[in-house]
């Protein structure tokens, strides 16, 4: 089989343990049967595709990348039928994975500032990179800003408290209470460029969200392609052929989901979206 | 490449079907052209027709259901196609084209290329223009392009054919075959010609490539174009060139078999996510989709020619009447 027959069969893998983390979300742990080098050279932001037997198959992020025994772990929300019957698993069940896929964040070296906007599940694809930087402390400067509904709604709690204190963390909630930072991340954006402008930015949540970020920085100085975005569509096959997770001319499952912002333009400009991306009014292409 | 004289189309085909099974379109006897086996001892006269079969050779390399994988005892195995050598007779100009196009979409697909690899390609440059194609402006017809067959039928006072491969040599081999006259090409050429000419002027039709790739087509003029389409996916079943597929899990005893089939981008779920979230909510938004597809220079760049080869069929099947060629004459202003 070549390549990509390898890639379009999926390898068997075991639902080793899973608990709550967030509304309607939990975070499971996987272990791969049959371990290849490129599960171990997963870039985060990267993506694999979940087989459950007789529910079909849908892309998860990886929160931490296969170990050596093939162990990772997903944040994942029950949102339609596969989630569903998946948080019905009992740990010990096979499942199906094939990936890695797509494109991750790109790797940053020595004394950059970077700063990650998250909102809702959209932390689980950073959260690869926030904890490649909280740990290897690489000179990196990384300031994260989480924007969540409410308390509840927070994904990721052990991994949060964990980077805590390690990097600057801040959460904000639509619907705060006391002690809780109010507003969108964007409400926040005095705070973190108050010192110093990020060198690059990196965006994962709602499209709304990321769109408006996205322009707020513009607006603060920074250039597009010191932006990227992680652009969710509904992918299938993984490899660039089936269709579905067409951005412009481009498919998310091979050259995103992760976009460089100024890419992501001019995919969506020579897409025919140009007028409504001049007058921001962009939906989607 | 060489050119013989074909003293019968009708030989050719009884010697290249005693050797692997045989198709050419055929009418089905109530008005309708379909790919049809032939058996080496048919005496049927090969009369092509002028207009193409309404269903391209796609779905012998892209079949509509292709089993992928099997789910047994908690292991997936993989499902391989293993595909007879077969052969497609009198494949027109703009479906070999596409079939070109595809061999590049589906360059390291191990389904596609088994069965590509399983067939010989016979082809025929078209004596006259069907109704409505306009190969012509595309660059994909009337006469069969460098490369495209292994054979190549030439009509004519008498048929002539093009060996083009050596496996076209190998398939004729054993025939008594007569190098044509030198000027063969001259005869082409003015065919050809002819052909195109009949399309009509091809300009209306560039000024709509034109203007959806200038950014001059407006967001309205998709809006208007939407409602016109049903998501009756006839376009894209039609299209030679159209290869979107969907996963489908069907249960067998004890486990599952998992099939890709044919799937549409103008369908409203297409880009549909779990959370409700579409990429393409409104009709128009699948609409310009799907043309930017055909006509987008992204795309163009990526596969050396536009997905669209002129073949008319989106035209004739259309129940909104927003086929290619109405929809580049409205985006070019015409």
């Amino acid at each position: 089989m070549n390549a990509l027959a390898l890639s379009v069969l999926p390898r068997p893998m075991r639902l080793l343990q899973r608990y709550d983390d967030g509304e309607d979300a939990r975070h499971f742990t996987f272990q791969l049967e049959d371990i290849r080098a490129e599960d171990a050279g997963m870039m985060p932001g990267q993506f694999f595709m979940l087989v459950l037997p007789g529910c079909g198959e849908a892309p998860f992020t990886y929160v931490s990348r296969p170990d050596d025994q093939g162990r990772f772990s997903a944040l994942i929300r029950r949102m339609g039928k596969l989630t569903e019957a998946l948080f019905e698993l009992q740990p010990g069940e096979v499942l199906g994975y094939r990936g890695p896929f797509g494109q991750g964040w790109p790797r940053f070296y020595g004394k950059q500032r970077i700063l990650a906007v998250a909102g809702g599940c959209g932390l689980a694809p950073l959260a690869g990179f926030i904890e490649d930087v909280a740990r290897t402390r690489s000179g990196t400067h990384l300031q994260v800003i989480y924007g969540a509904r409410h308390v509840g709604a927070r994904v990721l709690s052990r991994e949060r408290a964990r980077w805590s204190g390690a990097l600057p963390l801040i959460e904000t909630l639509d619907q705060a209470g006391p002690g809780h930072r109010q507003g969108t991340p964007l409400a926040h954006f005095d705070t973190v460029f108050g010192q110093a402008p990020p060198d690059a930015v990196l965006c994962c949540g709602p499209e709304v969200l990321m769109e408006a970020a996205a322009r707020e920085c513009l607006g603060r100085g920074l250039r597009a392609d010191q932006i990227w975005l992680s652009v969710e569509r509904r992918m299938h096959c993984g490899v660039g052929l089936c269709g579905h997770c067409y951005v412009g001319d481009s498919y998310a499952c091979r050259d995103g989901p992760t976009y460089r912002y100024d890419r992501y333009r001019e995919l969506l400009r020579r897409s025919g979206c140009a007028r409504e991306l001049d007058r921001g009014e962009l939906r989607h292409c | 490449m060489n050119a013989y004289e074909l003293n019968s189309v009708e030989a050719l085909r009884a010697h290249l079907a005693a050797d692997r099974r045989l198709y050419e379109p055929r009418p089905d006897g109530q008005g309708g052209l379909h790919w049809q086996t032939v058996a080496a001892d048919d005496a049927q006269a090969f009369e092509p027709g002028l207009e193409p079969p309404p269903f391209s050779a796609k779905a012998f390399f892209f079949p509509e259901r292709e089993a992928m994988f099997r789910f047994e005892r908690g292991r997936f195995v993989a499902v391989e196609p293993e595909p007879e050598a077969f052969t497609l007779f009198g494949l027109r100009a703009c479906d070999l084209t596409a079939i070109a196009y595809q061999d590049r979409f589906f360059a390291r697909d191990g389904h596609y290329q088994a069965r590509r690899e399983a067939a010989l390609l016979v082809g025929m440059d078209c004596a006259a223009s069907c109704t409505g194609g306009f190969c012509a402006a595309l660059g994909s017809g009337p006469a069969v392009g460098d490369g495209l067959a292994d054979l190549v039928l030439i009509p004519g006072a008498s048929w002539r054919l093009l060996v083009n491969t050596a496996a076209g040599r190998a398939a004729v081999s054993g025939l008594d075959l007569k190098p044509a006259p030198r000027d063969w090409t001259r005869a082409r050429e003015q065919t050809r010609q002819q052909a195109a000419a009949e399309q009509g002027d091809a300009a209306p039709l560039l000024a709509g490539i034109a203007a959806l790739n200038a950014g001059r087509v407006p967001p309205q003029t998709w809006e208007a174009l939407g409602p016109r389409c049903l998501g009756c996916s006839g376009c894209t079943s039609v299209c030679p060139t159209c290869s979107c597929f969907a996963p489908l899990d069907l249960p067998t005893d004890g486990g599952l078999r998992r099939e890709r089939v044919w799937d549409s981008c103008l369908y409203e779920g297409f880009q549909k996510e779990a959370s409700g979230h579409n990429g393409s909510p409104s009709p128009g938004d699948r609409v310009r989709r799907y043309w930017f597809h055909k006509f987008g220079d992204g795309f163009k760049r990526e596969f050396g020619r536009y997905g669209c080869v002129g073949c008319g069929r989106c035209d004739r099947v259309c129940p909104g009447g927003i086929g290619a060629r109405v929809v580049l004459k409205r985006l070019g202003g015409a």
